[in-house]
């Protein structure tokens, strides 16, 4: 071995320094990281705790299924399905705009085809996204999702969809009144929407959940709080002749240049609102401004003078307390009477006539003549006792109850006005519900839009006989000499009454409100209809004209479609569909 | 020195078994969030049907498929005839 050379185990062997140097570093290290252990464990535990659990769990909103609106038939009325709104977070996209070369020639492909996707030109969708203000803003809202997922497909970074709900009412214009309305984020806001909304709207919930890298829920951290779905609803109107009601009156109110029409066509026996509707209506799945003023259900809401369709009304209760009988003739003379300094007139002239025919021609001073030995108080109280001055009680919001002031503070000429209608109002609804007792022996039923199993409880306001003598007499309004021939209806057996009254603004304000009432089949009544048209300007004023031929329309189709056997004519099934509720 | 060692044999294959539970857990609550998005999309179609099935059976349209594509009118008064009455 040369001088000065160390063999292997003395190029190995360190010097003693060397050898602590050594394990210092060693120790050092060692230290260093227990220190670093201790410190992310313990000192700093709950920091990145937290930052660890931020990242991998999140809470999720659990949405709550709105109720869906069905009617008697089970046909959905109203329901909703889930749409998508594309957002954009805009720092994501313009730092990919920002980038040069293909890729951005790629981007702007894909940018023009997202217009297209979208419906928008490219430069307004440009123009969105050159704003600098905004992180994330709303490209397109209610999209159907097939084209979310098209758009979803372009794999743009920055862009996002998000399933939303969106309420669909597929009876369209001809439900909307009955239906009502929610607005965009589920909230009744009209109708049956707004009333049952608590019931429809169910309770949202959420739930923690442990995210994986690719964003999927890969298990659950016990925090839950359970949705709750709303609850489906089902009405007692009939989407058919909803349908039909709408074009009758938009027939109607077309024909005669008026202003408005409203009717309602009731299950006489449940009171169950079979159809109900006004026109002019709105689009509930596509409102436009100029739609917002015709939101109002007219039938429900207004109140009105309802004129002589409240003459059977009154007369039932002279019937009742046997002052008068149908054959008892009155001498209206040139159909003109002054009481309290005020002349009551006739349309026309009618002389002597009996009860009968002062229902059948409508005469005031017929009924103001019945009248004479009539309490006020006992008028008073027939009205009150048919649910003038009280809601129906209808399941529908803001409901008006009508004026009904008492009898202490009418003069004489009041209580005669009242005996033909003038000096009190009511609803169309009000109305329709106060010739329930005329089909129902007497019974008073309640008014409902909500399908129910119980039994329905009316209230007695009149005899079984008066109820069916007045029927009787209002068999005679539906003839070639009644007021209303154009209700009648070839094969069934109609009562009813007509009504014009002079149209109330603040003021009597020169129109006028024509409107019919009826009772078909009036043998074994099952639907009792209510018609006004409001301020009709051409082809006359009257009732009989105006509303009846509504009536007919509809209650001809009712008749039909719930398989009504005709009066006269035997059933086929030997009367079973006969003596069949609805 | 035995007993460590099949006691440390134990620990690793516990710990296997934990991860491994661990692991199961996850993908079967992977699985069940699918089924229960599928659940909420047979719903929402079930919905998109019963809406397309109420918009499209309205009576205007049947009476529209009716005259148009089937041809059918209602008989006038001379092709009636009352069985019984």
């Amino acid at each position: 071995m040369k001088h000065g050379m160390k063999n292997r185990y003395e190029f190995f062997e360190l010097s003693k320094i060397r050898r602590r140097l050594v394990l210092v570093v060693i120790l050092s290290i060692f230290v260093a990281l227990f220190s670093r252990a201790f410190y992310v464990q313990v000192i700093k535990k709950d920091y990145y705790q937290f930052e660890g659990f931020k990242s991998s769990n999140k809470k999720i909103d659990l949405p709550a299924y709105r109720g869906k609106i069905y009617d008697r038939q089970g046909k959905v009325l109203a329901a909703s399905a889930p749409v998508n709104s594309i957002t954009v977070y805009l720092p994501v996209l313009n730092e990919e705009r920002a980038k040069k070369g293909k890729n951005k020639k790629i981007l702007k492909v894909k940018l023009l085809k997202l217009a297209k996707l979208l419906k928008m030109n490219f430069s307004d969708l440009d123009k969105k996204l050159k704003r600098k203000k905004r992180g994330e803003i709303v490209l397109k809202r209610q999209l159907d999702p097939k084209t979310a997922s098209k758009v979803m497909a372009l794999n743009i970074k920055g862009i996002t969809s998000k399933k939303t709900y969106k309420r669909y009412y597929p009876n369209d214009i001809f439900s909307a009144h009955a239906v009502g309305l929610a607005t965009a984020d589920g909230v009744g806001k009209e109708g049956i929407e707004k009333f049952m909304n608590t019931k429809l709207a169910g309770k949202g919930g959420s739930k923690k959940v442990i995210w994986d890298s690719k964003e999927r829920t890969v298990g659950g951290l016990g925090e839950v709080v359970v949705p709750v779905d709303g609850k489906d609803i089902h009405l007692t109107i009939d989407s058919r002749l909803q349908e039909k009601m709408y074009g009758s009156l938009k027939k109607a109110v077309d024909k005669h240049e008026a202003k408005s029409g409203s009717a309602i066509l009731i299950d006489s026996r449940t009171g169950e609102v079979i159809a109900m509707s006004n026109f002019p209506s709105y689009d509930p799945n596509n409102l436009t401004k100029n739609q917002t003023k015709f939101v109002k259900n007219k039938a429900l809401i207004d109140v009105y003078e309802p004129g002589s369709t409240l003459k059977p009304i009154s007369i039932s209760l002279a019937l009742e307390k046997n002052l008068i009988n149908e054959k008892m003739k009155f001498d209206t003379k040139d159909g003109k009477r002054r009481i309290g300094g005020r002349t009551i007139t006739d349309h026309h002239p009618h002389g002597v006539m009996t009860v009968a025919q002062i229902v059948q021609k409508s005469s005031n001073v017929g009924t103001t003549m019945i009248f004479d030995n009539v309490k006020p108080s006992d008028l008073w109280g027939i009205y009150h006792n048919f649910g003038f001055g009280s809601k129906t009680g209808i399941e529908f919001p803001g409901e008006r109850k009508g004026v009904h002031k008492s009898y202490e503070s009418w003069k004489e000429i009041d209580f005669y006005t009242r005996t033909y209608g003038y000096g009190i109002n009511g609803s169309l609804a009000q109305i329709v519900r106060a010739y329930t007792p005329f089909a129902n022996e007497g019974e008073l039923m309640p008014l409902t839009m909500i399908k129910s199993d119980e039994p329905v409880i009316g209230k007695k306001v009149l005899s079984k006989m008066t109820s069916n003598r007045m029927l009787k007499i209002l068999e005679g309004v539906i003839s070639i000499d009644g007021t209303a021939h154009q209700a009648i209806i070839p094969g069934y057996r109609v009562a009813g009454k007509t009504g014009t009254a002079r149209g109330y603004d603040g003021g009597y304000d020169g129109t006028h409100m024509a409107s019919f009432v009826g009772i078909a089949p009036a043998s074994d009544p099952k639907f009792i209809m209510a018609v006004m048209i409001h301020a009709p300007t051409k082809g006359g004023i009257y009732g009989g004209v105006m509303a009846a031929p509504v009536f007919k329309e509809v209650v001809t189709e009712a008749l039909k479609l719930y398989s009504i056997p005709q009066d006269g004519l035997t059933s086929p099934h030997n009367g079973i569909i006969a003596n069949k509720a609805l | 020195m035995k007993l460590n060692l099949i006691l440390f044999c134990t620990l690793i294959i516990f710990s296997l078994a934990k991860v491994n539970a661990h692991h199961q857990y996850r993908q079967s609550y992977l699985l069940l969030e699918q089924e229960k998005k599928l659940t909420v999309e047979l719903k929402d179609e079930k919905t998109k049907l019963q809406i397309e099935e109420s918009s499209k059976s309205g009576n205007a349209r049947i009476k529209q498929v009716s005259k148009n594509q089937l041809g059918m009118k209602l008989p006038n008064k001379f092709q009636k005839r009352v069985i019984s009455r």
